[in-house]
């Protein structure tokens, strides 16, 4: 059978997609955090022996759920395929056992976690709460007492380079710590959290949505809530600021309206960068899309069909040969009920050997 | 006045234009067309050759890579479909074909009514028979025979050698006519009275007036920069206007005589006032065509709205 570019998973989530991730080493290892209180783990490219009663639509395995107290509203891996740490409504950070499913609590806020990165690198465990600190642990060294760095703000998002994590927060701050710096003062057990290694201002005016770290080190990007995506590099000489730019983007004009043209403007919920092409990055927007651009060379390339509705989240595959693409309804302004049930999709894309590679700066 | 062309292509123009099916984009000539097609809508999305038709990428896909085509990329949803062989302009199927010209037409025609909505120029054919102007040009031709007629009166008394104090018959007309020339304020009268209220406008500062406060935490007030500054609401023009007029009314009576004996002096300085009319009209134009919805709009974000929805919200026990 000739396979199909782009697939739906079998048995999604039952609620919205919180967030999604691809394992560090296999390829087709995907964990799914819910608003339905899940944690799901699939293989992507495995096909169940039951998998096919509706004539052979669905794809994947649906390996195993790990339930929690509450929303999980994010998922990342440990240190390998096996290990990964869950952000809950239920203000706790876990550590999951994929293989026995044993979950233990590593952390506790005082409000619901938004966000949790690990770097292998440095083996640090980041959480960021709405309490507006980060916690930041050693997984493999328990003994030791947790970091914690208060924000000026809440964060919303927050991703990690290989030397750097990148905190988002409320009234358009953003902080940018030293991972290296970070595990030192947690090695020191002094209890004292270093200061940002730099602090800035986000260059986007309205309320950050996302962010993503370059594979490569040298920046990342951001997104609003109003439609646009800005890309920055960590270097703070006056040459490397003036690369920086911004721009709009998960638009739609509506001529329907009978006030004359209206520009629908969508959050841009998720940024990925491709582990490969470093410069390539997808944003997934409100308006059911996702694109493709060259950070480098500023371009778009490439804008996938539609998707059933809003976009959520996004993946690469560490071998960048897959997207994973969560769908599910948007949240509106004014929204007094929400519900994901029965709109919630993981949607496969296997990309072409240069669908996600650049152009080059041009 | 000549007609002139503002560069506004004719319906015909834009009717002949090559147009691609997929995307409804319309093209200059048909070779650009082609190329849009094999770039946009016809090239494989894993070794980048364009092929010539949605039928040429699918073999083209089933033999080189094994995989089928689902679907034309980049098509409008009700356009993704393999079972139209299209080729440029060959092959649209003619009921989507009138649909697109019906489109267009409807497009230009609502442009060129929008056009002249903002200009405020009439449709060509009809200079000066629209009403509004009819009005203004009107009156002044009424003074004007008005004039007439009392120049006439005074001609025929001075013909008459009528002493300045035999006056009886024709005095009382004489000294009605400031009042009856004043009638001009008839074409005042679209104006409220100098220096009266102006109930459209309330006095600045009053509470609808004043910007509602986006955010409220402080220093965060962006969204107005992103907009189009408003165009400092439409006060000053209707103030100005009855001023001027006032003047002209009141004190300098002859003074519109005068000019009006020159050649129209007033209707003149009507058309400037008129002018600036369409002015702010256009500028609020501009502002609908930037018109933004933001599908989100807040200072929480929507993880944070979902979390106080009892749904999802979590109660922490007492542990």
């Amino acid at each position: 059978m000739a396979p199909t570019t782009q697939f739906e998973l079998a048995q999604p989530p039952n609620d919205a997609i919180s967030s999604l991730v691809f394992a560090p080493d296999a390829p087709t290892r995907l964990l799914v955090s819910s608003w339905d209180k899940n944690v799901y783990l699939y293989d992507t490219h495995t096909t169940a022996e039951n998998g096919d009663a509706e004539g052979g639509v669905s794809h994947g395995t649906l390996l195993k759920t790990y339930e929690h107290r509450a929303p999980v509203m994010d998922v990342c891996f440990g240190a390998d395929d096996n290990e990964a740490f869950t952000a809950g409504m239920d203000w706790e950070v876990r550590r999951v056992d994929l293989e026995s499913g044993e979950q233990t609590t590593v952390s506790k806020h005082t409000a619901p976690v938004r966000r949790v990165v690990y770097s292998k690198a440095h083996s640090l465990l980041i959480s960021a709460s709405w309490d507006s600190t980060l916690h930041i642990h050693n997984p493999s060294n328990p003994s030791l007492t947790p970091l914690t760095v208060t924000l000026p703000g809440k964060p919303h998002a927050m991703a990690a380079s290989p030397s750097k994590v990148i905190v988002a927060m409320t009234s358009r701050l953003v902080h940018i710590y030293d991972l290296a710096t970070l595990a030192g003062a947690l090695e020191s057990q002094t209890g004292s959290a270093p200061p940002p290694w730099q602090q800035r201002e986000s260059s986007l005016k309205f309320l950050t949505r996302a962010v993503a770290a370059m594979p490569s080190d040298g920046g990342y990007a951001t997104s609003s809530i109003e439609g646009r995506v800005a890309v920055e590099w960590f270097d703070a000489s006056a040459e490397s600021q003036a690369r920086k730019y911004a721009f709009k983007c998960h638009r739609q004009t509506d001529n329907t309206a009978a006030a004359g043209t209206t520009d629908v403007v969508y959050p841009v919920n998720a940024l990925a960068f491709h582990p490969v092409h470093g410069n390539t990055f997808a944003s997934a927007g409100g308006d059911a899309t996702v694109a493709l651009w060259d950070a480098e060379a500023k371009r778009r390339m490439k804008v996938y069909q539609k998707f059933a509705d809003s976009v959520a989240a996004v993946a690469f595959s560490a071998d960048g040969r897959f997207l994973a693409v969560a769908v599910c309804p948007g949240f509106e302004t004014g929204m007094e009920d929400y519900s994901g049930e029965g709109r919630t999709k993981i949607v496969i894309r296997e990309l072409g050997e240069n669908e996600a590679k650049g152009k080059g700066a041009k | 006045m000549g007609k002139k062309k503002r560069g506004h292509p004719d319906v015909e123009d834009i009717l002949s234009r090559p147009w691609c099916y997929y995307c409804e984009r319309d093209f200059e000539d048909l070779k650009l067309l082609i190329s849009h097609q094999k770039a946009k809508h016809f090239k494989c999305d894993r070794c980048g050759r364009r092929l010539n038709t949605a039928g040429g990428l699918s073999v083209h896909m089933n033999q080189v890579h094994k995989e089928s085509l689902s679907h034309v990329e980049n098509a409008l949803p009700n356009r993704q479909g393999l079972d139209v062989e299209i080729f440029g302009m060959e092959g649209i199927p003619e009921d989507v074909s009138q649909q697109h010209n019906q489109r267009i037409i409807q497009n230009f025609y609502q442009a060129q009514a929008d056009r002249y909505a903002a200009t405020g120029n009439p449709p060509p054919g009809q200079g000066g028979k629209n009403p509004p102007k009819k009005l203004k040009i009107e009156n002044p031709e009424d003074i004007k025979k008005r004039l007439a007629e009392h120049r006439a009166r005074i001609a025929a008394q001075k013909a008459a050698g009528g002493a300045p104090t035999h006056t009886p018959p024709v005095g009382a007309p004489d000294g009605q006519s400031p009042a009856q020339s004043a009638s001009p304020g008839t074409f005042n009268s679209p104006f409220p009275p100098p220096g009266g209220q102006y109930p459209g406008f309330p006095p600045q500062g009053a509470p609808g007036f004043s910007p509602p406060p986006q955010y409220p935490q402080g220093g965060f007030n962006y969204p107005p920069s992103n907009l189009p500054s408003r165009p400092g609401s439409n006060l000053p023009a209707p103030s100005g206007l009855p001023l001027d007029l006032a003047s002209l009314q009141g004190d300098h009576i002859d003074q519109i005589i005068r000019d009006l004996e020159r050649g129209e002096a007033p209707p003149k300085s009507a058309t400037p006032a008129t002018a600036e009319e369409p002015a702010p009209e256009k500028k609020s134009k501009k502002d609908k065509d930037k018109n933004v919805r933001m599908v989100y709009d807040d200072e929480l974000s929507p993880e944070e709205r979902m979390a106080l929805m009892p749904r999802y919200a979590f109660v922490p026990q007492a542990v």
